[in-house]
């Protein structure tokens, strides 16, 4: 009775919500209020993927669908990206029947980092895929090692994990299992003797603590890695980029399978690798997958292109208190060569809180930005000082970079004088500050 | 005049950007005209204290934070002997609780410090976080920062911020904060501490330069971006302050 009554609730709660665009968590809510134990009552689909890391949850969680999609299966999972359990309750009850049946082949579910094992109390995903972890709004979550910490209990022994090899922390979450799937990048043409970036997470064992080293780094500490003193090492991957050619955009998978990349960059193709181990081992054929990924272009709205005047640009959205998340933009601003000036806005740390923490800009390798295509850069914001005292301690000239704090007021002096393209650079919690004075495209 | 500074560990404890105090602090002192020579310390490197004139350790994740301590004791004596001999100091973040007498982790293991310092660190999986807002009895003006720890620190005698109006300091909320003997200074607060607070770092670089019998400048070379980053700061938590 109960159940039903939550089902009911929950259904009822969505219709209204979207009714009146509200969001996706507030039903799931009122149905675990009703029937705490309501997760543990429903009749699940026999294939149940988790996704969760620092970065790229959302772009591998879409990919996923429009891959099993295309092998014919019904998926359910959490669009609006509501990840925490009450949005997880949502998805679930929402495309149950009033006896609890969920009407899908995949449940699918992007799940937060620190939620998850809460999530995960009253059912067990049947496969779970972790991206990466990495330094990641460390005003909410300590550092990569207390999320570690946090994720480990999500993790049932009956659960298949597919991890990344080339992370030396989330990979730990395959100590002690034999089935684990691993994903992994192989050396290729741009890959780095050693890590890059402002700070070093690989430098020492997250184990052990004895110093590591590396064969080579595709970016900041993802690479190939060993302990020199316990020994653990990169485990042998199961699906492998044996090839990729950014500049041309083709992935080779396996030595067997070739992908047009939709999106050049690095990241992508650890999502993609991501997706494709997770399909691949629930029953989809390589070619099917492949297939998709080669047609998939990437809806999660993250890049945005717009006009200014007689100026083009693209807003790239880079998740404040992730320097990673910068540091992937920075890189394709660097690698993309067109002559340009950056913006670069922090007004508001976050759009959920109020802080003012603004220590990850020096986690944040802004020298990618001294680089000869860029020929200005523009500091924007309430936090614009703090952003100006880590430009003072960059390599790059003086004469490169200024500082208007009002926004509109950097958008105006890029419109009054040069054409280049414009590339800015914020977070959600900002992008529309900018985005409203522009005309967008697409 | 030629300094020396010794950084610990900045590969091992390097969370929070806790490197850049190190930064601006060699950064103020080349503008007074002098020469700083940084030296990094990785686990089993040597380290001659005899011959620093400012000593760094920042901050580290709970594992890492024992990964050096295990290190770091071998340096107990030494730091007590500089600490007397009045060499600056900065422990940043979760290098503080090395400098007491023992620390104890979420699980219950307890490993002793260094012992420089009176206080205990108790630990919890539970983390401690917010932005600071609070007071120091060296100068007038606030000190701004944002608190991110696992440690409870009892036992703190000599605090570096003696009453906070926003935040938690060492055992709770609103107490003090961070600890201060002499020219060793220690502080959870991460900003980083010397890039958000120009006033501290001015009393830093003011213990090196005594030290050496150096004359302090009339008037400190301006920052504006710090400064400037400060003000805003300072405004913003005043303002956050007077709403709860």
């Amino acid at each position: 009775m109960r159940k039903a009554l939550a089902i009911i609730a929950c259904k009822l709660g969505y219709f209204v919500g979207k009714l009146v665009g509200k969001g996706s968590s507030l039903p799931g809510k009122w149905a675990l209020k009703i029937c705490p134990d309501i997760l543990s009552k429903v009749r699940l689909p026999s294939v149940i993927i988790a996704v969760s890391g620092s970065n790229g949850k959302t772009s591998t969680v879409e990919m996923i669908a429009a891959i099993l999609r295309a092998d014919g299966r019904k998926v359910i999972y959490n669009k609006e990206g509501s990840n925490q359990t009450e949005g997880v309750a949502t998805l679930i009850l929402t495309n149950a029947d009033l006896s609890g049946r969920v009407r899908a082949d995949v449940l699918l579910m992007e799940s937060d980092e620190r939620y998850a094992a809460r999530t995960f109390r009253f059912f067990k995903p049947t496969h779970f895929v972790v991206t990466n972890l990495y330094r990641d709004q460390l005003t909410r979550n300590g550092h990569p090692e207390s999320v570690y910490d946090a994720l480990k209990p999500a993790f049932a022994p009956e659960t298949e994990l597919i991890l990344n090899a080339d992370d030396p922390l989330s990979s730990c979450f395959g100590q002690a299992r034999d089935d684990v799937t691993w994903f992994g990048l192989n050396r290729c043409d741009f890959s780095s003797p050693a890590p890059t970036g402002v700070y070093h997470d690989g430098a020492y064992c997250p184990v052990c603590g004895g110093r590591m080293e590396y064969d080579y780094a595709h970016y900041n500490h993802i690479g190939a890695w060993r302990c020199t003193s316990c020994g653990r090492q990169r485990p042998e991957t199961a699906y492998t980029a044996t090839a990729l050619d950014l500049q041309a955009g083709v992935l080779t998978i396996d030595d067997a399978v070739t992908v047009q990349l939709a999106f050049k960059s690095i990241y992508n193709v650890y999502n993609i690798l991501a997706a494709y181990a997770v399909c691949r081992r629930v029953g989809v054929s390589a070619e099917t997958a492949a297939d998709v990924i080669g047609n998939y272009v990437l809806k999660n709205g993250r890049m945005q292109t717009f006009r200014l005047g007689n100026r083009h640009g693209t807003l790239l959205t880079s998740k404040h208190e992730n320097s990673i998340a910068y540091d992937t933009n920075l890189r394709y601003v660097q690698d993309c060569g067109t002559p340009c000036a950056v913006v670069v806005i922090v007004d508001a740390v976050s759009r959920k809180y109020f802080t003012s923490e603004t220590s990850w800009l020096w986690d944040i390798d802004f020298d990618r930005l001294n680089s000869p295509n860029v020929k200005r850069v523009i500091l924007s914001g309430r936090y614009c000082n703090d952003l100006a005292e880590r430009f003072a301690y960059t390599t790059l000239p003086g004469d490169k970079w200024e500082v208007i704090e009002d926004i509109p007021a950097a958008a105006d002096a890029l419109k009054a004088s040069g054409d280049e393209e414009v590339y800015v650079l914020t977070c959600f919690s900002d992008r529309d500050k900018f985005l409203t004075l522009t005309e967008r495209e697409g | 005049m030629e300094l020396t500074f010794l950084h610990f560990y900045p590969d091992l404890m390097n969370l929070y950007g806790s490197y850049a105090n190190v930064t601006v602090l060699q950064r103020l002192l080349e503008r007074l005209g002098h020469t700083v020579n940084v030296k990094m310390i990785a686990p089993g490197d040597a380290a001659d204290f005899a011959n620093a004139d400012f000593v760094y350790m920042g901050a580290g994740t709970e594992r890492r934070q024992k990964f050096a301590l295990d290190d770091f004791r071998r340096c107990a004596d030494d730091v007590k002997a500089a600490a007397r001999d009045g060499v600056a100091m900065l422990f940043a973040g979760s290098a503080m609780e090395i400098l007491g007498q023992s620390v104890t982790d979420a699980d219950g293991v307890t490993v002793s410090g260094i012992a420089l310092a009176p206080f205990e660190t108790v630990q919890r999986a539970k983390r401690i976080v917010g932005d600071v807002y609070g007071h120091t009895e060296l100068f007038p003006e606030a000190v701004v920062g944002f608190m991110n720890k696992s440690g409870v620190v009892t036992g703190v005698d000599t605090p570096l911020l003696n009453a906070l109006d926003m935040g938690h300091g060492n055992e709770k909320e609103y107490g003090p904060e961070g600890w201060r003997n002499a020219n060793v200074y220690a502080s959870e607060l991460t900003g980083p501490l010397l890039v958000k607070n120009p006033r501290i770092l001015e009393h830093l670089a003011a213990a090196v330069l005594t030290r050496k019998g150096l004359t302090l400048p009339d008037e400190w070379p301006v920052d504006r971006w710090a400064r400037k980053g400060y003000d805003v700061t300072a405004r913003e938590l005043a303002a956050r302050r007077a709403k709860t």
